[in-house]
């Protein structure tokens, strides 16, 4: 019976989008899954002597156990995002003669291999081994490692008991907060007393009861779960949802362009993968502070900043305005047959963009903390990507014919299937474009002279507003046909 | 109203649909059958512009629709799901379609009132959205959507499909209305001969991606076609 099953994940694998897909995308995700599971064999290798490093005199297990807390907590709250049960999957098995608990198990085991779960086993193994390597007792050191296993998959279960209301991530995203903020004033270091349970399962192996026990119930009750409700009125169905009534009356004052503006919002407001891009884009917010703290880029590398401070406004506008017309793709066929003018089509999208760079840009006032240099780098880097980079991304939008499936969150890796190589010619001058415009006038005159012409380069933009929209919308009228057929082979 | 000269499409070399003229007045009711595979959503997807003829075109009011846009004002159409738009409520997407064709939202309104039957209490004020309407409510929002704003061309891909009898009947008898009313020209297609007998002035027969039959409804009609889908 799991022969048969495993036959049909290997199909299901095996005909995914991500084999299906261009070859520069295969080398794409190659390249990424490569990135992070190197980086985590990385870190677990070096970690041990790096945390030496960092704190010495102090065992570098003890300090890592210390962190533990934060790291299982980071870990639910990401999984909260992304990790979704694949109950749709299992409809087709439900009437034919399988034993019902057969068919759960098989799916909870299956979630067992997400990357998820993966990805931190690349880190802690090699740990493991330095640590054995470097004298600890092997015995102990592997009921460390065990409990440390059991909690990965604590997390693995316990993410889709909770994630059916968005109160426990509030309370997780809470807790850490609190925590973070407590121990920075020093008011109560939550780390001097988790590190007794964590190092506890080294010192004390009989620690590792607890983990065990619950990721064992966390899988019971996730097995219960899903045996009781395992009818299509049950966990197996998507949830209707309640309406968000919206008043966008405002809205309406904005002329021809306003039915669309409408419909743009409810759109984000009302589905799944559209709220991922909001989020990613509230933490492209944070994207500074990799650069901003450090003094090598302020002082060596400026034209990173100028890239750093694009990023920081452009979270939305890049990631949104790469999948114009893709988020329209489930009604494709009504947009291309009614009255509508590509034109207000397209200001309509322009218009979030440009808005919602105008609200990050208001959101990063806090780096005024890096001094005004850092703010007016974030300026002009907005104005660039208000002016020019909005177009950039327009007219690779276009040329995206990647259907999207509105209601569905994306998984991992899977936002790299709007790639393609046209993509990836046209995110040169997205990334490339401020670095080069702040650093040749930088080069040659002064710091000032490179921000000043990276603001005014968002003047580009506004002169040849017209010309710009023409181009794309003739991209629009070209594409027609292969972009309805492409945007169809999904609704299938 | 409609004119189809010469109509071919070809998907690598082979050929789905290949017809030589097809005239349609204003006001008719023009019905198309077949069986699965005989070309009747290519046909409507060619009326909307939504593939490109291999050869010959299509004109609608006059205007070739692969050439110009003009024909979008005065043509409505539901051909499937990807004409709805799922996370709107369905008060929301006739707004939107009023939005598209000049329509105002009170002008909406005083229009859906007249729908009251057809909707069964089914679809108004009942804050759900599109997407999580059954199938056949979800047709009933199409059909009607696709009718406001009094076009002159309504499309529709098999409109009694998914629907319970009472709105096949109650369908039946509002298409019929707008053909004689308000002069609409009417297309629509069906497995149902009797549906489509009863509704279209003229029946038109593919199979296999040619005309083969076509017909002036009469009394005698639903026994000729029974009799050709049964050899």
């Amino acid at each position: 019976m799991y022969k048969k099953f495993l036959s049909l994940k290997w199909k299901e694998f095996r005909r995914s989008s991500y084999f299906e897909a261009a070859l520069a995308i295969k080398i794409l995700i190659v390249l990424g899954i490569l990135y992070f599971g190197g980086i985590a064999i990385l870190f677990g290798v070096a970690g041990y002597f790096m945390l030496q490093d960092m704190i010495p005199g102090t065992d570098p297990l003890l300090t890592l156990n210390k962190f533990l807390i934060y790291w299982i907590l980071f870990d639910l709250g990401l999984r909260y995002f992304i990790q979704q049960m694949p109950v749709l999957n299992i409809k087709p098995l439900m009437i034919i003669p399988i034993k019902r608990n057969q068919v759960v198990k098989f799916l909870l085991a299956k979630t067992a291999t997400s990357f998820f779960n993966i990805l931190p086993l690349l880190f802690f193994l090699p740990f493991t081994i330095v640590l054995i390597v470097q004298g600890y007792h092997p015995l102990y050191v592997l009921s460390w490692f065990v409990g440390i296993i059991a909690l990965i998959f604590m997390n693995n279960y316990l993410v889709y008991l909770i994630n059916k209301t968005n109160l426990y991530f509030a309370l997780i995203a809470g807790a850490a907060t609190l925590m973070i903020a407590l121990q920075n004033y020093e008011i109560f270091d939550i780390t001097e007393y988790a590190y007794l349970f964590f190092h506890g399962m080294y010192t004390k192996p009989v620690w590792i009861l607890i983990p065990v026990v619950l990721c064992v119930l966390a899988f019971i009750a996730n097995y219960k779960y899903y045996l009781n409700h395992f009818y299509i009125d049950g966990a197996i169905t998507k949830k209707e949802e309640k309406v968000r009534a919206l008043d966008l009356k405002f809205v309406d004052s904005l002329g021809s362009v306003s039915p669309f503006l409408k419909n743009d919002i409810k759109m984000i407001i009302r589905n799944a993968r559209p709220k991922q891009v909001l989020i990613m884009s509230f933490i492209f917010l944070f994207y500074g502070l990799i650069f901003y703290t450090q003094d090598i880029y302020v002082e060596k590398f400026p034209a990173m900043i100028a890239f750093a401070s694009m990023f920081v406004t452009g979270g939305f506008l890049l990631s949104f305005g790469q999948l114009v017309p893709s988020w329209d793709s489930e009604y494709y066929k009504l947009m291309m047959s009614q009255n509508i003018p590509y034109r207000e089509y397209l200001k309509s999208k322009l218009t979030l963009m440009v808005f919602a760079t105008v609200v990050s840009t208001i959101l990063s006032l806090p780096y005024l903390y890096f001094g005004w240099d850092i703010y007016k780098m974030i300026l002009a880097g907005a104005s660039f990507n208000i002016g020019l980079n909005s177009f950039i991304t327009l007219y690779g939008g276009a040329l995206n014919k990647v259907p999207v499936e509105l209601n569905v969150k994306a998984k991992a890796f899977q936002n790299t299937n709007g790639f393609n190589l046209t993509q990836m010619l046209i995110s040169i001058p997205k990334v490339a474009g401020p670095m080069i415009i702040f650093y040749i006038p930088y080069k040659f005159i002064s710091f000032d002279a490179g921000i000043i012409t990276l603001a005014l380069s968002g003047l580009i933009g506004l002169v040849f507003y017209n010309p710009f929209l023409n181009l794309i919308e003739k991209i629009y009228q070209n594409q027609k046909y292969s972009t309805i057929a492409a945007f169809a082979e999904k609704n299938n | 109203m409609i004119t189809i000269n010469n109509i071919s499409k070809s998907y690598n070399g082979v050929e789905v649909l290949k017809i030589e003229n097809i005239d349609i007045p204003k006001g008719q009711n023009f019905g198309l059958v077949g069986n699965n595979g005989a070309g009747k959503t290519t046909l409507f997807s060619l009326l909307l512009d939504l593939i490109k003829p291999t050869t010959g075109n299509i004109s609608s009011g006059g205007i070739v629709v692969s050439e110009s846009e003009e024909w979008k004002p005065f043509t409505a159409a539901f051909i499937d799901e990807s004409f709805l738009i799922g996370y709107l409520t369905p008060e929301e997407y006739f707004y939107f379609v009023g939005d598209l064709r000049g329509v105002s939202k009170a002008e909406v309104d005083s229009f859906l009132a007249d729908f009251e039957d057809f909707f069964h209490d089914e679809i108004l004020n009942k804050k759900k959205y599109l997407r999580d309407l059954s199938k056949g409510n979800q047709k009933k929002v199409g059909i009607v959507a696709a009718l406001i704003g009094n076009p002159e061309v309504v499309i529709l891909d098999e409109p009694f499909a998914n629907l319970d009898p009472t709105t096949q009947i109650r369908l039946k008898a509002i298409l019929k209305d707008i053909t004689e009313q308000k002069q609409t020209t009417v297309l629509i297609s069906s497995h149902d001969l009797m549906h489509v007998t009863d509704v279209c002035k003229r029946i038109v027969v593919l199979e296999k991606g040619n005309v083969v039959k076509d017909i002036n409804t009469t009394p005698e009609t639903l026994k000729e076609l029974e009799e050709y889908f049964s050899k």
